[in-house]
């Protein structure tokens, strides 16, 4: 599924001195938040090192310009679940959503994050979604760094959709 | 809180927790701290937090159904969780396997093993701030992934064995492939090594710091290159051979104090030991089959199925059913990456394993890292993890 | 065959050189030891035959014999196992065992030991004293099992949340029945339990907030 940025034209306005000026900053917002994501690797298991090997000059984040990792979620704006989450570690991933400021958005890697994999037992959440609200869900055990990057790709085509007016209204 | 040090005065110390979000991905822990100004004074450790339940899941399905699962252990070096298992399971109904594929095995466990040992030194190189050495090792790690791509399908989470031999034979260029990643492996380390062995910051970041002495760590029951940094020569493959180990010249890489420098060192040389013992296996690979023909084990070739009944039943019941080994416990180790990775199995004569305990060697590591670190600063815990490298998959199963 | 020394770095205190391996009883005559001096027996379910069942009275006099015997000197445990032989088919006998993996480092031979313990009284004196490894694998056995380790400083759960109730390697507890966990166990007890250890007296607790408890999310069907 691809996600297409809202037309222009589409955006409802007033009148339209007002539409020029909102929709112009929306676009250079926009494309500042797509092309400068702090990832902040939340890197359990497996799927972690396929995240490092996104990171890597192989398949090189950087091209995205997400390389900046950051390990402080209130320096960060995307997060990244790589791997299972237990309900041991629940607590700790929803404190670490809460912590992030807005805009953020979430990315669940790999078949546990989504679904909790086939680990179908007593300590592992089924999915994250359970937790917290998530933007893109990529499916692998574990996902190839290719994989990740679409993920990425597709958050940026779902920020070069947003409105900033929605945003204050939603207040995300 | 304030509290009186053993020294008689008062001291204002700070708890802080390492984790259970750790920076450098080592994994979910969480060492709970007591601090006076930047030296750990008190730790608690907990883990636990990737406990996925391996030892309950096992119980639902049968013994191969348990492969895809012990690759999850020590994510890093798949492969060998896969021959460790096997190996266990295979020592259970005394199977011998054919030459090529103990060599095969081999190849892959010293490949593996290698991988592993470069994703803990860079990974702990970047937690001490030596970033450049990642990169290096990662593309190293990449090369190797091509080959696991061409081997069975899957980069990091092979299953690539099966009990009784292996999922398919090599593909046809497997050796010229593996003998032309391994000098790129050597180069690489040639790189770090000149970057970091006498670099007075890597060096005074980590010699004589957490030490473990010899006493220490037997107690503790390590193994693998952690102990043998501490001084003590035990390496599997050499006092308790297995799959021809006893015919490979290679050295044991043993340390001095058991220091972070030490660690961080043996898995560098190790590195080295290994490729030889990789060249020497690529040496010794001849033509043959790679997989037992035990009938417990596996299926017979499909003109048998078709024209005998013997041979049909055997391959239905083996697809229904399963491997069933006999009914019994069988403990087996193996010398992987961390250390002894052992598996405890207990079969009732069924389809489903009754009980398998994995021997996790990090374990062991963890169990200890809190006593390591306390009179230690914050910086070295951090720099002192990474060496003793703990896989969450593994420690919490 | 040892080697590879990176040798000019290396300080005052070089560990001393350890001898070979060296071949180490076989496993008929360290079952007869253990018989003979523990009342032990063997155990035919072990495929390798090299397992033994001692009494629970008689663990920490088998450990310290297999640990300081000269002969025998298995200075490591390797690990500490739970089994539930409930779902066995035909077992007569305790439904709960704990098994103890030994190893050693001057000899290559092993041995591992079984102790038997019933439902209702799943107990067994702790090492924790004369390994140090065996803190930690005696909490996990706990953890999954439920089988007490008498003597053990902190018994707390290794694995699963502090919330958990029950212990889910048990063969009667649903392999699908999650308990979720509301609130992270904040640890400071055992923390300032080691301050103790360690010689400071603590004056004045800091202030420690909780946390709110978790909510979870359930999706539809996910609950069983």
């Amino acid at each position: 599924m691809v996600f297409k940025p809202t037309p222009a034209s589409v955006t409802p306005e007033v009148n339209l001195g007002d539409a020029f000026v909102t929709t112009r900053v929306d676009a250079v917002v926009n494309w500042g938040r797509r092309n400068s994501l702090w990832p902040f690797p939340f890197g359990t298991a497996c799927c972690a090192i396929e995240f490092m090997g996104m990171v890597s000059s192989m398949f090189d984040v950087s091209r995205f310009g997400a390389e900046l990792v950051r390990f402080s979620p209130r320096q960060a704006d995307l997060l990244i679940i790589a791997g299972t989450v237990t309900y041991k570690q629940a607590p700790v991933l929803r404190r670490i959503y809460e912590q992030m400021l807005a805009p953020r958005w979430v990315i669940s890697a790999g078949a546990c994050a989504t679904s909790g994999g086939f680990y179908d037992c007593y300590c592992t959440v089924p999915g994250i979604d359970e937790i917290i609200p998530v933007d893109v869900y990529v499916a692998g055990c574990p996902p190839r760094p290719e994989a990740f990057l679409e993920a990425i790709w597709q958050i940026q085509q779902k920020i070069s959709g947003e409105a900033i007016r929605e945003q204050k209204a939603i207040g995300a | 809180m304030k509290a009186r040090t053993p020294a008689g005065d008062i001291a204002d110390l700070m708890t802080m927790n390492l984790g259970p979000s750790h920076p450098a991905t080592h994994g979910t822990l969480r060492i709970f701290t007591a601090l006076d100004g930047e030296r750990i004074v008190a730790t608690a450790c907990e883990m636990g937090y990737l406990h996925r339940g391996f030892e309950k899941m096992i119980e639902q399905g049968t013994y191969q159904q348990v492969l895809p699962y012990t690759d999850r252990l020590n994510y890093c070096s798949a492969m060998m969780n896969n021959i460790a298992f096997c190996k266990a399971a295979e020592g259970m109904f005394g199977v011998e396997l054919p030459e090529r594929c103990i060599t095969v095995r081999i190849i892959l466990t010293e490949l593996s093993r290698i991988i592993d040992h470069l994703v803990c030194i860079c990974t702990n190189l970047v937690d001490i701030g030596a970033l450049t050495n990642f990169w290096y090792f990662f593309n190293r790690r990449e090369d190797v992934y091509k080959i696991w791509e061409k081997l069975c399908g899957a980069r990091l989470t092979n299953t690539v064995t099966r009990i009784g031999g292996m999922y398919r034979d090599v593909y046809p260029d497997f050796a010229s492939d593996v003998r032309a990643v391994l000098p790129g492996i050597e180069e690489a380390v040639r790189e770090v090594r000149g970057l970091i062995e006498h670099n007075k910051i890597f060096v005074d970041r980590t010699k004589d710091i957490c030490i473990v002495t010899a006493e220490d760590a037997i107690s503790w029951g390590w193994t693998g290159p952690c102990l043998r940094a501490s001084g003590v020569d035990r390496d599997l493959r050499k006092d308790d051979p297995y799959y021809g180990y006893e015919t490979y010249k290679f050295d044991t890489v043993i340390g001095t104090t058991g220091d972070t420098f030490d660690r961080i060192m043996t898995r560098i040389y190790e590195i080295g030991e290994s490729v030889g013992i990789v060249h020497q296996a690529l040496d010794r690979l001849k033509p043959g089959p790679i997989n037992s023909t035990d009938a417990r084990l596996m299926m017979p070739s499909r003109q048998q199925v078709y024209h005998d009944m013997e041979a049909l039943i055997n391959n239905f019941k083996l697809i229904y059913e399963g491997v069933r080994p006999p009914a019994g416990e069988y403990y087996d180790a193996f010398e992987a990456a961390n250390g002894e990775l052992g598996f405890w199995i207990v079969s009732d004569g069924g389809t489903n394993p009754y009980r398998i305990k994995v021997r996790p060697p990090c374990l062991t590591q963890y169990a200890a890292f809190g006593a390591m670190v306390e009179d230690e600063l914050v910086a070295d815990a951090a720099a002192s993890l990474g060496s003793i490298n703990i896989i969450a998959g593994e420690l919490d199963r | 065959m040892s080697g590879a020394h990176h040798g000019d770095h290396s300080h005052g205190h070089a560990a001393p050189a350890r001898p070979a391996i060296q071949p180490g009883l076989s496993k008929e005559r360290l079952r007869e030891i253990l018989e003979s001096r523990l009342a032990a027996k063997t155990d035919s379910r072990d495929l390798r035959g090299t397992t033994v069942i001692v009494a629970r009275e008689r663990l920490r006099d088998a450990v310290l014999l297999l640990r300081d015997e000269s002969d025998l000197r298995f200075d490591q445990l390797l690990d500490i196992s739970g089994v539930d032989y409930l779902a066995f088919p035909g077992h007569r006998g305790p439904r709960f065992a704990a098994v103890y993996l030994f190893k050693s480092t001057v000899f290559t031979h092993r041995i591992t030991l079984k102790v038997e313990v019933d439902e209702d009284d799943a107990s067994v004196p702790s090492i924790h004293d004369l390994f140090l490894f065996a803190n930690w694998a005696e909490r996990e056995t706990w953890d999954q099992y439920g089988i007490v380790f008498v003597g053990h400083p902190n018994l707390k759960r290794l694995l699963n949340h502090h919330e958990f109730i029950g212990h889910p390697l048990r063969k009667d507890y649903p392999c699908q029945k999650r308990q979720k966990l509301s609130v992270n166990d904040p640890m400071i007890d055992q923390l300032e339990a080691r301050l103790k250890q360690r010689g400071y007296t603590v004056l004045e607790h800091g202030v420690f907030e909780p946390g709110t408890p978790m909510t979870y999310h359930d999706k539809a069907g996910a609950a069983r």
